[in-house]
């Protein structure tokens, strides 16, 4: 019981303010995927962006919460305009080139990056310290704040994309832009649009993990190889299968790290995902015949 | 001549071979070569996959570091014959290979890539954190391999021979491949995978095929790696290395087998040159890819039709 609470408890707690946090990864590549054909290897690289605006953001400013809304709009308007100029011109092409152009962007915001700031590991202090006590634990309020502010985005987005008119062009889209254009709707603008978004998504998230984790140029490479293996563990496309294998994915991560070192868990969950694929070669909410 | 053997080709390894026998060439430029020649030849199978196939995949860099790894292994427990390690590497990519390739290809589109990748990923890993390998270190020091008892590849010269006849017997297997039917059903699955499967082709079984080729072409670039280097790390086989694959083949010409041989000879001599005056040559090679994607999709060989030359698409 005590090593209940104590160790198994925190841990899944943990587990989940990961997994939220990954989720909001993993639905900016899916949806960014599923409207325009092309896996963003570039996606990590908009989540360690986010990170590093929020620093620059602090240092002008001294306060996380106005970093919190400017690095995503930043890294949005940086995603809009790298979309704009880059990926629309290749959407008439195959989407070999698309993800290939995606790798090389990848590069050059990596080594900018590193470039401006250099590659040593940063903090980002988190905007409050101290702890709450919860089923008999306590547990830091950063950590309980991330889990929600993750959850009520996870929620902001679904309602967006079932509620509103937008979310639903945007749907309209992943379906069938060409149709969508004839109907007299601006494809390209959705495109940006959702390009800008996800975006701003993922930058959220490297700025919301921030002060848990560290921060460093290639900070979004581990990243964006766990949400490949999420969106892939969902089914490609499905926006909640992202979302559940992301808690899946965090709540394995958690749990493993328990008994493995940090190598033993990447083999582990790589594991994890053989096995779906074997058993369930769609993911999880996959379905025939969407996306292939 | 035959298909295989054409003049040109000939002309073009008799002109390379006699690189060596340039007077004052320093004894760096011929390692540059054989890096050079090497890269363009992992590019050249690569693009088996990712031209004629349409397969991008980002885990070749895995296929490489295992044939390093194998040589390496064998090299520093004393077994120095060429063909022992090249066996070795063969057998150990060729599994390795036919486990990726059966879960990449079992899915369409994009999980090529991606599962490519993570398979590649974990390799690294594991070699990364293995300290029987060395661990972040890798296997060092190791000594000259031997191509018969007696005969140690050791001078520059011997080596960049040995990357020459490597650089042949790879380009013989591509341009068998794709002269033979089988290569013409790799494009027949690039252009309609679903029209290939209606006319009975087995798709799954001809992508599990060329990967296997294009894995072990790049394996046994890997095997003979470690005989000029004298050591394998487990930094041969993280992601970006895979990734530089594909810009070989990007700046030489997606779907020709000449194109990315000069694509990667244009890649190392390009990292070398760049990255010895800046160390932000990643920013470099990343707008040079971005540039190629973009405004010249043919790569180099795009200029051919510039030259005067006729332009001739992938179909071979």
């Amino acid at each position: 019981m005590d090593y209940l609470v104590a160790v198994l408890l925190p841990q899944l707690l943990h587990g989940l303010v990961f997994g939220a946090a990954l989720g909001l990864l993993a639905l900016g590549l899916t949806v960014i995927f599923g409207l325009l054909g092309v896996m963003n290897f570039a996606h990590g690289e908009l989540y360690m962006l986010g990170a590093y605006a929020g620093i620059a953001v602090i240092g002008w400013t001294h306060s996380f919460w106005v970093a919190l809304v400017a690095a995503p709009l930043i890294v949005g308007v940086l995603g809009a305009i790298t979309e704009a100029a880059t990926l629309r011109p290749l959407y008439r092409r195959e989407p070999l080139y698309g993800l290939i152009l995606t790798f090389g962007l990848a590069l050059v915001f990596r080594e900018g990056v590193r470039q401006i700031y250099g590659g040593d590991m940063r903090r980002i202090l988190p905007p409050f310290t101290g702890s709450t006590p919860i089923l008999g634990m306590t547990y830091p309020d950063y950590r309980l704040f991330l889990l929600a502010a993750s959850s009520a985005l996870l929620l902001a987005i679904w309602l967006f994309f079932t509620r509103t008119r937008a979310g639903i062009i945007v749907r309209a889209a992943v379906q069938d832009a060409e149709m969508l254009d004839g109907l007299g709707v601006d494809v390209r603008r959705v495109f940006t649009l959702t390009f800008a978004g996800s975006a701003a998504l993922a930058a959220l998230a490297g700025l919301l993990l921030a002060p848990v984790f560290t921060v460093y140029p290639q900070m979004g490479v581990e990243m964006i190889l766990l949400a490949f293996i999420v969106v892939i563990l969902g089914g490609m496309g499905s926006m909640g299968g992202s979302v559940v294998a992301a808690v899946v994915i965090g709540l394995a991560q958690s749990l493993f790290s328990l008994w493995m070192n940090p190598q033993r868990v990447a083999i582990a969950i790589f594991g994890i995902m053989i096995v779906v694929l074997i058993v369930r070669p769609r993911g999880f909410f996959g379905r025939e015949g969407v996306l292939e | 001549m035959s298909r295989v053997l054409t003049w040109r080709a000939l002309l073009t390894l008799a002109a390379l071979a006699a690189l060596p026998a340039v007077p004052g060439l320093p004894r760096y430029y011929l390692l540059l070569a054989f890096d050079a020649l090497l890269f363009g030849a992992i590019a050249m199978s690569l693009d088996l996959l990712m031209g004629y196939t349409g397969l991008v995949s980002f885990g070749h860099a895995a296929f490489y570091g295992l044939g390093a790894y194998a040589t390496a292994i064998l090299m520093e427990r004393g077994v120095l014959s060429l063909w022992a390690c090249l066996g070795f590497s063969v057998l150990v990519v060729g599994a390795y290979a036919l486990v990726v390739s059966y879960f990449a290809t079992a899915r369409r589109g994009i999980y090529f890539a991606l599962l490519t990748l993570i398979f590649a990923e974990v390799v690294y890993t594991f070699f990364r954190y293995t300290q029987t390998f060395g661990g972040s270190d890798g296997i060092q020091g190791l000594p000259d391999a031997e191509l018969w008892r007696g005969v140690p590849i050791d001078t520059p010269e011997r080596k960049y021979y040995l990357v020459l006849a490597y650089l042949a017997l790879a380009y013989a297997t591509c341009r068998v491949v794709v002269t033979s039917h089988f290569g013409r059903v790799l494009v027949a699955i690039r252009e309609n995978e679903d029209r290939a499967r209606f006319l009975g082709y087995s798709v799954q079984r001809y992508k599990m095929a060329v990967c296997l080729i294009s894995a072990l072409l790049t394996g046994l670039a890997g095997a003979i790696y470690p005989i000029r280097s004298a050591f394998a790390t487990p930094d041969l086989m993280v992601w970006t290395e895979s990734g530089e694959f594909i810009i070989s083949v990007m700046i030489g010409g997606l779907g020709t087998l000449v194109g990315p041989i000069i694509g990667g000879v244009f890649f190392t001599i390009l990292r070398d040159k760049v990255s010895s005056y800046v160390d932000w040559y990643f920013i470099v090679i990343g707008v040079v890819l971005i540039v190629i994607v973009l405004f010249m999709p043919k790569g180099l060989l795009g200029f051919r039709r510039l030259l005067g030359f006729k332009q001739w698409r992938a179909t071979a």
